[in-house]
């Protein structure tokens, strides 16, 4: 960091990264990956686009939690409980007050922030094991609160379905409406996230993971860094929850916004895809999130038990990604990614590069 | 003036239990480090293997509760020899790995049972009056083989050899292995006592309210508040904070509204992580 030339390439800004899209081959991968996703409604039928959403949405949640607990040191198991004010702030003034969807999400977005400000102040003083079982608590807080207080929250049912977002013409129209905004957003969400990250800022976040006290050191605040991660992730986490609660794939329910299975699958999926590269927890999500739906539809009669496969699949989808968290901990994504590299070293004749910022 | 007395007799009986349902979770913790989430797993395996017992082999309440226990240890054994073995030293991955595993035991049994509440028969039957509040006798049992099991917990771990190598590795992992204190054979001893004081707990529970497929994670929600206020890793602050907790819960649900019932552990249990967050009794952790 001493001569100006070092630190200009030691740093990333934004134009320095536009330039950079067009030099790898990952990148041409990219592209074309959202051009098939914009694309996809001329060959999937309205059903499967619904699924998409669905799955776009939780790739948001994904991504919303990788930003803070893949890059700085303060790993959240909490993340649901953004997503659950989120949405259920937006239904509720929508319902309740009749407010226009697009405010609600726009309070919600406010709202969530303050959550991740309130959420962020005392992580801060806590660290390891502390902090796994402070990150529990809200959501299982907020659980409580929605059972206690159900005739506002709606307990464990929810709340009742509200007006939606976007609704144009027929159902296949409106489902094809939805679908652009579901992946408008998710790029957005995506983009935010990979800026950041990318940026002096994101290297910042990493050094904090590596060792805080260094970043102190060299004149930084870690405690200013740690709350923007928390507060940005949880504006993408209640943006996200928010827009999912009005589409047509989602409701402000526990069992949609709240339930520990969702933090685990989005654990799952982050770690699948290789926590702390944004790109892998989201193809880890895309990946997962068909797995998971695909294996409800398999008609298979499992020998020897007489029992329906969907019946189980749950146990089965669990045990398989216990497995794989024990023996493949760096994730599939990374393994596969430096596989490739090497493939493409071999190819073109250069050294190949393991750094997993993709 | 009865009101009183029935509070304090209500408070200490969930206050044992509560002590109960989280030493075991409390040592794992102190010895290897280890936020044990298949913690919910052991209990809900307690109370459900107790019911098969008397189901499919036809035994007594006792022989089932003992069959249960003998099972649950040698569950919770292999949890850590097997899967938990491998990753110990990451955190996070410990507590993703152990979520999976209470995950693959909750569905089980909701496979094999679906969602309606099996109750557990008593192990003493009839009913007892302590100044003016009736209760059942089984829960006086209750409260006094709580006591008994945590008194003899506390007698093992002070003054035998081996609850006094568990003791080490929970205080210095280097030292105890300079020692010469095989930690392997510590953890396994740990996590067999901490099996069957959460099978006792979920059998407890299981008779005191219901067993359905999803009851161990309110007790694991109690053994967190308790296991935070009271300082991880410490025994003797887990009985102290599941005390707390207990009154707290108990006085909350009485004077104030019986909403409110296990609200109030989880705002104390925010309030001492952010202004002590090692807890009453926790010592500081170490990197």
């Amino acid at each position: 960091m001493s001569t100006p030339t070092e630190a200009d390439t030691d740093r990333t800004t934004v134009g320095a990264l536009l330039t950079n899209l067009s030099l790898s081959p990952r990148h041409y991968v990219a592209l074309l990956v959202v051009l098939g996703l914009a694309s996809a409604p001329l060959w999937l039928g309205t059903l499967t686009l619904l699924q998409m959403m669905s799955a776009f949405y939780f790739i948001m949640f994904v991504i919303s939690w990788d930003f803070v607990s893949g890059y700085t040191d303060q790993v959240s198991f909490g993340h649901t409980f953004f997503f659950a004010i989120g949405g259920y702030t937006s239904v509720i003034l929508n319902l309740e007050l009749g407010l226009p969807p697009l405010v609600g999400i726009v309070v919600a977005i406010v709202l969530t922030s303050i959550a991740g400000v309130l959420y962020a102040i005392p992580a801060l003083r806590i660290g390891g094991h502390y902090l796994a079982l402070f990150t529990l608590m809200p959501p299982l807080i907020l659980g409580q609160l929605f059972i206690m207080f159900s005739d506002i929250f709606g307990g464990t049912r929810g709340l009742p379905t509200p007006d939606p977002l976007l609704q144009v013409g027929d159902f296949a129209t409106t489902a094809l409406a939805n679908y652009f905004l579901a992946l408008g957003i998710l790029l957005l969400i995506f983009a935010i996230s990979f800026v950041i990250t990318r940026s002096d800022t994101g290297k910042i976040f990493k050094a904090i993971r590596e060792d805080k006290y260094v970043v102190s050191a060299s004149g930084l605040n870690p405690a200013k860094f740690k709350i923007f991660a928390m507060v940005v992730s949880a504006a993408l986490a209640g943006f996200a929850g928010a827009m999912f609660a009005h589409s047509p794939v989602g409701s402000a329910t526990p069992g949609q916004l709240l339930e520990l299975t969702i933090i685990i699958d989005i654990l799952l999926a982050s770690i699948l895809g290789g926590v702390g590269t944004i790109v892998g927890p989201a193809v880890g999500g895309f990946i997962f999130w068909w797995a998971r739906q695909l294996s409800d539809n398999i008609e298979w009669i499992v020998p020897g038990l007489d029992v329906p496969f969907t019946r189980i699949n749950l146990i089965v989808f669990y045990v398989l990604t216990l497995l794989i968290m024990l023996f493949i901990p760096r994730g599939i994504f990374p393994v596969l990614l430096d596989f490739g590299r090497s493939i493409w070293a071999r190819i073109t004749g250069e050294s190949s590069d393991s750094s997993l910022d993709g | 003036m009865s009101f009183i007395e029935t509070t304090i007799v209500i408070a200490l009986l969930i206050s044992a239990l509560y002590a109960l349902l989280s030493v075991g979770f409390t040592m794992i913790f102190g010895v290897g480090g280890v936020l044990n989430v298949a913690h919910a797993a052991f209990l809900t395996l307690g109370a459900y293997l107790m019911l098969y017992g008397i189901q499919l082999f036809g035994l007594g309440p006792w022989t089932a509760t003992l069959f249960s226990l003998a099972l649950v240890g040698l569950f919770s054994v292999l949890v850590y020899a097997g899967p938990v073995k491998l990753i110990e030293d990451d955190p996070i991955i410990v507590v993703i790995v152990t979520l999976l595993i209470f995950l693959i035991v909750e569905e089980f049994i909701f496979v094999i049972e679906g969602t309606s509440p099996k109750s557990l028969p008593v192990l003493v039957a009839g009913r007892v009056t302590i100044s003016s509040t009736t209760i059942q006798s089984n829960q006086v049992f209750m409260f006094f083989l709580s006591w008994l099991t945590i008194i003899a917990l506390l007698v093992f771990v002070n003054r035998t050899t081996l609850g006094k190598a568990i003791q080490a590795v929970s205080m210095t992992k280097r030292g105890a292995t300079l020692v010469g204190i095989n930690q392997f054979r510590i953890s396994t001893t740990t996590w067999l006592i901490a099996g069957v004081l959460a099978g006792l707990g979920g059998i407890f529970l299981g008779t005191f309210q219901t067993a359905v497929y999803n009851m161990g994670l309110g007790p694991l929600i109690i053994a967190f508040s308790v296991v935070i206020l009271g300082g991880l890793g410490s025994i003797k602050g887990s009985i102290i904070a599941a005390h707390i907790i207990g009154f707290l819960e108990t006085l909350t649900t009485s004077l104030v509204s019986p909403r409110l019932t296990g609200l109030a552990p989880l705002l104390l249990l925010v309030i001492v992580l952010v202004v002590k967050p090692n807890g009453l009794f926790g010592r500081e952790e170490l990197e």
